[in-house]
Parts: structure tokens; C-alpha cells; sequence
């Protein structure tokens, strides 16, 4: 090989190592902080059965917070939510919670029928009633979310929690590319919860 | 005259090299490491706290190290973007006479603006996956027609190049054949890749190594053609090498060089397909595709040349 064959490979070598280095990198910086662990809460789901906040324990958690006749942004949201529990269908430590934000509408009757309407058939998907005070409280000191004007005034997020309890990162609930990093987030949690 | 035959030549490695800082940000998952173009979460140069950001923009998205993978390969893009400029007016100054040279360089500026806006479509359609191909496939004509003019601008100061060698006249359907199962390799490539993408979305805990056995037929496809392109590359070595007379050394170089390329893509690619999907070697992989695509069209456009002069 002449001295310009010999140069080129140099080249070559350093780019291997340098793009080598720039995956690594790539790959360890999805890091997720713990925010704050979730508060102590009582709620029951729609079918009437008790769920608190230890039922969040050993699981990956995705929470948001809606109402069934909701027509602004809830629709992407719970798109998006659907579509996550039907990709993570084989995944059985990850679950999904929707928390009604109007509980005098939303009874669990109307909640059940909403899950059905939406194609929830498992366990996986729970949507959760309590009274309007409790359901503030946790919304805005238990998840520091705005919760003032409920039920028009909910948050669009979709909130991470990891098996242990902990409150790990926030989601825009009807953002594409949001979307690609929770789905990105949750299967490194559920690593996380194997280890 | 020799500072554009200097600037055809750094133009064409800048760009190979774009292609693969490309191909970078692609294997290492940072295509939406800056969520708005051109900015990178509104700012010049890229936040690095999560305080700098913009009130529109959803802070889950920020990840500093993915910001600044995609935003090197902005900032490398528009670098090629500039140097094709100046070769363009470098062309139109010295080879305004020669249309080859000048339509070339024009067109491989045009797409290269084009490739600009297609990367803002990408980041508008959060990666469409037929976007993302379109993005290399204007890559690799870009990067061919620099080529091209490079290897036009050598002719010019070297106009002998050529003229003693003699290679077989009959070689067109073999050029034609090669050229056309290397894009429908390329495509079949990047569709593997898309459906890759497909599964680890559906899947999302799969691990690598279970992947590729997800995969349907086309992956055999690529394997297939793949063996078919080695022959191809073989035949016309034997062409361009052994049954002409006087080859230059551009040429024996070059069949050379193709034939042994390929034989590395077949192991690289089966190393993808039976032990992991590496990143690393995914990158290499495409990234040697291109050097294939080149290296094929230089012999082509000397064997052209030979043929030229003969007649």
C-alpha cells in the first residue's frame, strides 16, 4: 500500500474510534433523574377496586390526568396513551393510569364504558376516580401539576414513574417526538426495574 | 486551475464525510436531538442547561448530547454546503466552456440546498422514514456528481490520462447492470433499516440480537443481491484489468479496490445479520455502500474517457 492507502486507513481508524465514542455517548445519556417520589393517595379504579399509590410499586408507571368528555387536546392524548399500551403489550411491568379530573361526570360506570370504548381489555390500563379534593391535592402538591380550574384546566403531560414509586420525568402528552423519548425512557426504566 | 481541481477534490471527501456524521447521528438515535431547524431549541448555539430552554419547547426532549450530535451535523452540513459554493464559482469561472463540468457543479449545488430543506422535513415529520431515505439518496448523487467533476478537472490538467489505455468497448450493460442493483441495493438497505426501526418500536424491549430474525424476506433480497453484485464487480475487474491493454493505474486501483469493498460489505452485513445489529458496523456498512457507488462511477467515467480518445 502506498503512503496516501496508508493515510486513508488512519483516517478511517480515528473516525471508527471517534463515531465509537460519539454511540457510547449517545447511549448513556438517557439518564433519568428521580424527581420526587409519589405522595400517599387512595383512589379506586373503574371497577371499583381500590388503588394506591402502592399499586405503583415493581411497575413502570405512565399517569396522566383527563375527563372522558374532554374534546381539546384529550383526544391526542389518549392516541397517544393507546397506542403505548399496545405497543408495550408483552411488557408486563409497565402499566398506564388515567386519573379523572371530573368525577361528578366521569362515575366508574362512565369510566368502564370509556375503557371499553378505547379498547382496554387487561389490567394494564386503569382509569382512576376519587373526590374533586383529593384529586387536586395529589394533582397539584403530589405531582406539581396546575390543577385550578378542573376539569378544563388539566395538564397535558404524561407523567413517568419508575417501580419503586419515584416521579422520574414529564411528557408532553400530545407531542410526536415527546412520544419517541418516553417510549425510549420506558423501556430503559423497565431495564432498570430488572436489574 | 488547481485551486478548483483542489476544491472539486476537498468537496467530495467533505461530503463522504458528511455522509458519515450523517449516518452517525442516524445510528446513534440523535435525529431529534434539536427539535426546531434551524436552531437547536431556539438558540445559535445549542443549550446546555435546562434553564436555556424556550418556553414552547417540551423539556423531556432536551438531551444535551444528542442536541450537539445533530447539531455537528448541521454545522459539518453547512461547512460542505460553503465549499460546494466556492467550487461551483470556481467552476463557473475556469470551466464555464466545458458544459459537463459547469452543469455538475451547478446541480450538486442545487441538491445540496434541497438537502437543507429536506433535513427541516425531517425535523417537521419527526424522522418520516421515506424522508429519511431521500436524505441519503440525494447524498450519494451529490456526493457522485463532485466526483465527477473532480475526476473532470484531473482530465483537464492531465488530458493523457487515458490515452494509451484500451479497455473491452462492450462493457456498457455490465456499468448499466452494476448501477442499477447498487440502488436497488441501497434501497433494499435502507428499507431493512426502516423495518428494523418498525420492530423496535413495536417491541420495545427487543434485544439486538433477536432483531434482524424479525425481519422479513427482503433481508435475503439484500443478502442475494449482494452476492450478485460481487460477480458484477468481478466481471468488470476482469474487464477493465485483465482483457484490456495498458489499464492505467487509476483503473486497476480502483477495480481493485471495488471488488475487495464489496467482499468487506458481505461480512460486515453478515455480522449484522447473524451476531447483533452494532451499531458501529450498521454505520460502515452504509457508509462503504458509498464508496462503492463512487468508486464505480470513476471507473465508469475513465472507461468513457478511453473510449473517447479511441474513437
Amino acid at each position: 500500500m502506498n503512503r496516501a492507502g496508508y493515510h486513508v486507513l488512519l483516517i478511517i481508524i480515528v473516525l471508527g474510534l471517534g463515531a465509537n465514542w460519539v454511540i457510547e455517548k449517545a447511549n448513556n445519556s438517557h439518564d433519568i433523574p428521580i424527581l420526587k417520589p409519589v405522595p400517599q393517595f387512595s383512589f379506586f379504579n373503574q371497577r371499583g377496586e381500590p388503588f394506591t399509590n402502592e399499586n405503583l410499586e415493581f411497575k413502570v408507571t405512565i399517569l396522566d390526568f383527563m375527563f372522558t368528555s374532554c374534546a381539546g387536546p384529550c383526544p391526542m392524548m389518549t392516541l397517544n396513551m393507546s397506542n403505548l399500551y399496545k405497543d408495550f403489550d408483552d411488557v408486563k411491568e409497565v402499566q398506564f393510569v388515567s386519573i379523572t379530573v371530573d368525577p361528578v361526570v366521569d362515575t366508574q360506570e362512565k369510566l368502564r364504558e370509556y375503557a371499553e370504548l378505547i379498547g382496554v381489555d387487561d389490567g394494564r390500563w386503569q382509569f382512576l376516580w376519587s373526590d374533586m379534593d383529593a384529586i387536586k391535592d395529589l394533582k397539584k402538591n403530589g405531582f406539581m401539576l396546575f390543577a385550578d380550574d378542573l376539569p378544563q384546566g388539566h395538564a397535558i403531560k404524561f407523567v413517568l414513574i419508575d417501580h419503586k414509586g419515584n416521579i422520574r420525568k414529564y411528557f408532553d402528552g400530545t407531542d410526536e417526538a415527546s412520544q419517541k423519548v418516553l417510549r425510549k425512557d420506558i423501556a430503559n426504566l423497565v431495564k432498570e426495574s430488572r436489574s | 486551475m488547481q485551486i478548483f481541481r483542489t476544491f472539486t477534490i476537498l468537496s467530495t471527501g467533505l461530503t463522504y464525510l458528511l455522509i458519515f456524521i450523517g449516518g452517525m447521528v442516524r445510528v446513534a438515535g440523535a435525529g431529534m436531538g434539536c427539535p426546531d431547524w434551524p436552531r437547536c431549541f431556539g438558540r445559535w448555539i445549542p443549550p446546555t442547561r435546562l434553564d436555556q430552554l424556550p418556553e414552547h419547547i417540551d423539556p423531556a426532549k432536551f438531551n444535551i448530547v444528542l442536541a450537539w450530535i445533530e447539531y455537528s451535523n448541521r454545522l459539518f452540513g453547512a461547512i460542505v454546503g460553503l465549499s460546494i459554493a466556492i467550487t461551483l464559482y470556481l467552476g463557473l469561472k475556469h470551466c464555464s466552456h466545458l458544459p459537463r463540468i459547469k452543469w455538475a457543479l451547478i446541480i450538486a449545488f442545487l441538491l445540496t440546498l434541497f438537502e437543507g430543506w429536506l433535513g427541516s422535513v425531517l425535523v417537521d415529520t419527526v424522522l418520516n422514514p421515506l424522508t429519511i431515505t431521500l436524505h441519503l439518496f440525494f447524498a450519494l448523487i451529490i456526493v457522485m456528481l463532485l466526483l465527477f467533476a473532480s475526476q473532470e478537472a484531473y482530465y483537464l490538467l492531465n488530458p493523457n490520462a487515458e490515452n494509451k489505455s484500451q479497455y473491452p468497448s462492450e462493457m456498457k450493460w455490465l456499468f448499466g447492470m452494476m448501477a442499477f442493483t447498487l440502488l436497488v441495493e441501497v434501497v433494499l438497505g435502507t428499507e431493512i433499516r426502516g423495518g428494523l426501526e418498525m420492530i423496535r418500536k413495536e417491541n420495545p424491549m427487543i434485544e439486538s440480537q433477536f432483531l434482524i430474525d424479525m425481519l422479513g424476506p427482503f433481508k435475503y433480497a439484500h443478502s442475494i443481491l449482494g452476492f450478485l453484485i460481487t460477480i458484477l464487480s468481478v466481471l468488470i475487474w476482469h474487464g477493465l484489468v485483465k482483457r484490456s491493454l495498458d489499464p492505467s493505474s487509476l483503473m486497476v486501483q480502483t477495480s481493485t479496490l471495488t471488488v475487495l469493498l464489496i467482499l468487506l460489505q458481505i461480512v460486515l452485513g453478515e455480522i449484522l445479520v447473524f451476531f447483533e445489529v452494532i451499531p458501529l458496523i450498521q454505520l460502515f456498512h452504509l457508509w462503504i455502500a458509498s464508496w462503492i457507488l463512487g468508486l464505480v462511477s470513476i471507473q465508469y467515467v475513465a472507461w468513457q474517457r478511453s473510449r473517447l480518445d479511441y474513437e
